[in-house]
């Protein structure tokens, strides 16, 4: 048993933020799982993790895509986004990106993908904590 | 011991198996020994890192215990009942592996007193949750290996 002063015992801790900048996209495969195992960890550590996807990642949001993206270490991109997923990971897409850049519709993007605008992403990033960039 | 497809599993334990959480519980008076199942550290792979709360730390059901990183898989383990952890296993913080090749026994993760003891009646005894794991490991395609450290 500890010593330490049980009279105030830690309980839920207060929520840290983490935004997550993704830019690559399937053009470079070794580059795309890293984002996604790590946001998956730090959600597991209760952190509130937000992957924002600009430029050519949102590609990797399209349905089906990441299946196609192989993975040296064996497996597809599939197996990190689904992880990111099941631990609570929030995905949002850059409209421009995915409307000038990648040409996704919004319904060829995987479900539970929310689209939003640079303004949004300005607001993430001042309102987290600490803002990481791929 | 039960065992299907090399997995084995303890037939004095209780078990809590919700979406990635295939987790062993065993009672003993008022508290609670929590770890890992052999198709949970197979799936994960050899486990690298493993962070646990602290002592004295309270959680409801389904909130993390611990983390678990391999490489392959990142993810919680969670409090299959709600209450306080009173002891952690300093053995298995240090070496990790433990969850792998003694998953049942000194890579046991950690203690608690549970705060809602009506909650222990919703874990699943031997019998139910070899139905449940038999489903999984057919449609994960698990094989059971115990690491070697």
């Amino acid at each position: 048993m500890s010593d330490r002063d049980t009279s105030n015992p830690p309980t839920e801790p207060t929520a840290k933020k983490i935004l997550m900048l993704v830019t690559t996209g399937p053009e470079e495969p070794d580059k795309t799982y890293a984002p996604f195992y790590i946001a998956a960890l730090m959600a597991a550590m209760e952190i509130d993790t937000t992957m924002y996807f600009l430029m050519h990642a949102p590609e990797l949001l399209r349905k089906g895509a990441a299946e196609k993206v192989p993975l040296k270490k064996g497996g597809t991109l599939q197996q990190f986004v689904d992880m990111a997923v099941e631990n609570g990971v929030k995905f949002l897409a850059c409209a421009e990106s995915c409307r000038d850049l990648c040409e996704i519709p919004p319904e060829e993007l995987m479900d539970g993908v929310k689209l939003v605008g640079s303004a949004t992403m300005a607001d993430l990033a001042l309102d987290a904590d600490t803002v990481i960039s791929f | 011991m039960a065992r299907l497809e090399g997995c084995e599993f303890p037939e004095d334990r209780a078990y809590f198996i919700e979406r990635t959480q295939w987790i062993w519980v065993k009672v003993d008076g008022d508290r609670v020994t929590i770890g890992a199942t052999d198709p949970a550290q197979t799936r994960a792979g050899r486990i690298l890192y493993l962070r646990i709360k602290p002592v004295g730390t309270v959680r409801e059901r389904g909130k993390p215990v611990a983390t678990v990183e391999s490489g392959k898989w990142a993810g919680p383990i969670v409090a299959p009942v709600a209450g306080t952890i009173v002891e952690v296993n300093p053995e298995v913080e240090k070496n990790p592996t433990l969850l792998n090749t003694d998953p049942y026994g000194r890579g046991w993760i950690v203690r608690m007193t549970p705060s809602v003891p009506a909650e222990l009646a919703t874990l699943l005894p031997i019998d139910a949750a070899l139905v449940r794991f038999r489903e999984i490991i057919e449609r994960d395609h698990i094989r059971c290996t115990r690491g070697s450290t």
